[in-house]
């Protein structure tokens, strides 16, 4: 109990998430400097190594069911902080800062993830707060460019959340209207949905009154019930299963059902395991800003539940050892297109 | 404490992570190979002709954006938009007490009181439209991370924005040309010449929408300029201030040329604001066409700015997303 917990990450796990961070060319250590006295023997590199890990098995990904592929994305975010001069090493560089008030502070977020989904997969993304769950929300639905790597679909992922920007001064009529127009529908479009979206968010009383009077409640079911105007080919939903009351979650449910139905594959953000289980084929988990699982939901999800009940109870160590076993037995995927097939061509950003 | 899990000894497999197998197997290492001709890059940049297609097709979100929230820009007054016509009266009046009758500028100007409206109410659209252009990137955060859609919109519809919300203050500015443009207060140097109604105050919506389109460029390029670094903000403040002295808002063009500074007339002449408001000048108070070369310099810009602003603006596209 009284090692240094922190710090402690086995070697191979670490090696195995991150091919790039090897040393000297798939050697652990520089074979030159090794001088063992058998002669000439030959090396074997990690990657042949029999014991620990066979070659990459080649994949073959049909080309017509293929919908979400992610090529080792991975965000670093620049923020402007006004406490940053702390960090500066150089004095004068600190006392310029400090005067300024201003530097950059930044933030990993998301350390190199790859994964491919096909057509007719309902993912389920889970991790702990602030794991990076959000910004890989973000960068699938190309809202912010990763740092490195990149993003590649079908058709522009669209998140169905409960984030969408209402606009405070202006009725909640005028703001259906414009969150529709802001999703690329026509205005007859909008016109056609706006009775769906008022029954959703059930608001018939208040649509008249401007935004600011709304109580915090009637925001989101709006905010959601905006969202899913639209009927997506890739659908994302960020934790929107958790808003309102009982009866707004079974019309809430209802859509959703509708929705998903209609898409060709779903991302679902989501804290709570049962409903993960419940929808999803497939879990990716997401920790500490690293793809840490990524398969088969009932096994994902009893991980899971295994690393937050050691991590609330205070089990650091423990919960460290899931981590790392999760991890070993994580099969990092690693793209490859077809030559000359890597996608360039930008989609465009209407809904349908 | 399970230090030792005995599930830990590593056994060779290839099963990774598809079933819960009761002996430990490490993940292999896969790789997926992908055929990527049917794929788009997320968030990639259109090209320039579908981004403007793209454009288009939002249109109606657009012209939506910019009437909802004309609409609502004063409702936190009680007076309402009556705001909207006393703000730039009241403006009008202290420059002409100011300016006119303390500093008297008036010098070599005919009908004053009207050049002076005239220049104030149109100066104050020109720089709203670009102001609000350059900061509506910034400033609408939210909208741009919880929709798609070009992001040219914004900026484009904070100058139509400006253009609806200058509506009702064009309106009274042609009233009281009207009524009081000629009106003759003591100091006026050149007295005044009687304002008539004539076709040439039809000359004012030509002028206008070049000058819309000027503005629309210089915010979208502005635009850009802000969301990369916050600190022009500060820069597009000052510089419409000197903007608004260098366009003869509050006094005669002919003063320069009098002191012998011909050079300050050339930039003047050049100066698409100046162009803007010398048309509707000569238009309005003094009956008669402008100046061709007014028309041409203005022309010139507002084809400059459009082209040059727009290409900036789409050349950034995948910036303006960005947390801050």
């Amino acid at each position: 109990m009284s090692a240094p917990v922190n710090g402690y990450t086995p070697r191979r796990a670490n090696w195995l998430a991150s091919p790039a961070a090897k040393t000297t060319e798939g050697y652990d250590v520089d074979p030159e400097t090794l001088d063992d006295g058998f002669g000439e023997i030959e090396e074997i590199a990690w990657d042949d190594a029999p014991l620990t890990q066979s070659a990459p098995t080649i994949e073959k990904i049909d080309p017509k069911k293929v919908s979400v592929v992610v090529d080792g994305a991975a965000m670093t975010y620049r923020v402007r902080s006004s406490n940053e001069y702390l960090k500066s090493k150089k004095r004068v560089a600190r006392e310029v800062k400090r005067v300024l008030g201003s530097g950059w502070l930044e933030i990993p977020a998301l350390e190199e993830v790859s994964f491919v989904v096909n057509r007719g997969e309902t993912v389920g993304v889970i991790g702990t707060n602030g794991s990076g769950k959000s910004t890989l929300m973000k960068l699938l639905t190309g809202k912010i460019r990763p740092t490195a790597g990149e993003v590649y679909a079908t058709s522009t992922p669209v998140m169905l959340g409960v984030n969408a920007a209402l606009v405070k001064e202006i009725s909640g009529r005028e703001n259906i209207k414009l969150g529709c127009l802001a999703m690329g529908l026509s205005p007859k479009e909008a016109e056609q949905k706006f009775d769906m979206i008022v029954e959703l968010s059930g608001l018939e009383d208040a649509l008249d009154m401007p935004l600011k009077a709304y109580s915090a409640g009637m925001q989101s079911r709006l905010q959601f019930a905006i969202a899913t105007a639209v009927d997506p080919d890739i659908l994302l939903i960020d934790e929107a299963l958790n808003t309102g009351d009982a009866q707004f979650r079974a019309r809430t449910k209802k859509r959703l059902d509708q929705v998903r139905s209609q898409a060709g594959c779903v991302f679902l953000v989501s804290h709570s395991l049962g409903t993960i289980k419940q929808m999803c084929t497939r879990v990716i988990w997401i920790e500490q800003g690293r793809l840490l699982a990524d398969g088969d939901p009932e096994w994902v999800c009893s991980q899971y539940q295994e690393y937050t009940d050691h991590k609330s109870n205070g089990r650091v160590r423990s919960a460290q050892i899931v981590y790392d076993r999760t991890m070993l037995k994580l099969a990092p995927v690693q793209i490859e297109f077809t030559e000359g097939t890597r996608p360039t061509r930008a989609g465009g950003a209407r809904a349908n | 404490m399970t230090q030792t899990d005995p599930r830990t000894a590593p056994a060779n497999g290839r099963s990774g992570q598809q079933s819960s197998a009761p002996t430990f197997s490490i993940g292999a290492r896969r790789i997926a190979q992908v055929n990527g001709s049917k794929l788009v890059r997320v968030g990639a940049r259109l090209s320039l002709g579908q981004y403007i297609k793209e454009l288009w097709q939002f249109r109606h979100f657009l012209f939506y954006d910019s009437r909802s929230r004309v609409s609502s820009q004063n409702n936190l007054d009680s007076m309402g938009r009556v705001w909207m016509l006393v703000n730039p009266a009241l403006q009008a009046l202290v420059y002409l007490t100011i300016f006119g009758i303390i500093l008297e500028t008036s010098r070599g100007v005919v009908n004053f009181i009207g050049y002076i409206i005239i220049g104030v109410f149109t100066f104050r659209f020109i720089t709203g439209a670009v102001t609000g252009g350059a900061d509506s990137i910034a400033r609408n955060q939210r909208v741009v991370q919880s929709f798609n859609f070009p992001r040219a919109a914004l900026p484009i519809s904070a100058t139509i924005r400006e253009l609806f919300a200058s509506v009702p203050v064009f309106f009274m500015m042609a009233v009281l040309v009207y009524f009081l443009g000629d009106y003759e207060i003591g100091g006026l140097e050149e007295g005044v010449q009687p304002i008539h109604l004539t076709w040439h105050w039809l000359l004012f919506f030509p002028a206008i929408f070049l000058a819309l389109l000027v503005m629309t460029g210089l915010g979208l390029m502005l635009a850009r300029m802000v969301n990369a670094h916050n600190d022009i903000k500060h820069l597009v403040q000052i510089g419409t201030r000197i903007w608004f002295y260098a366009s003869a808002v509050i006094f005669g063009v002919d003063r320069f040329s009098n002191l012998g500074h011909d050079w300050i007339i050339t930039v003047m002449h050049l100066n698409p604001a100046f162009c803007v408001l010398d048309i509707i000048r000569s238009a309005w108070l003094y009956a008669e066409f402008p100046d061709p070369y007014r028309w041409v310099v203005l022309s010139a810009w507002a084809v400059g700015a459009m082209v040059i602003g727009f290409i900036v603006f789409w050349l950034g596209e995948e910036s303006y997303g960005k947390e801050r």
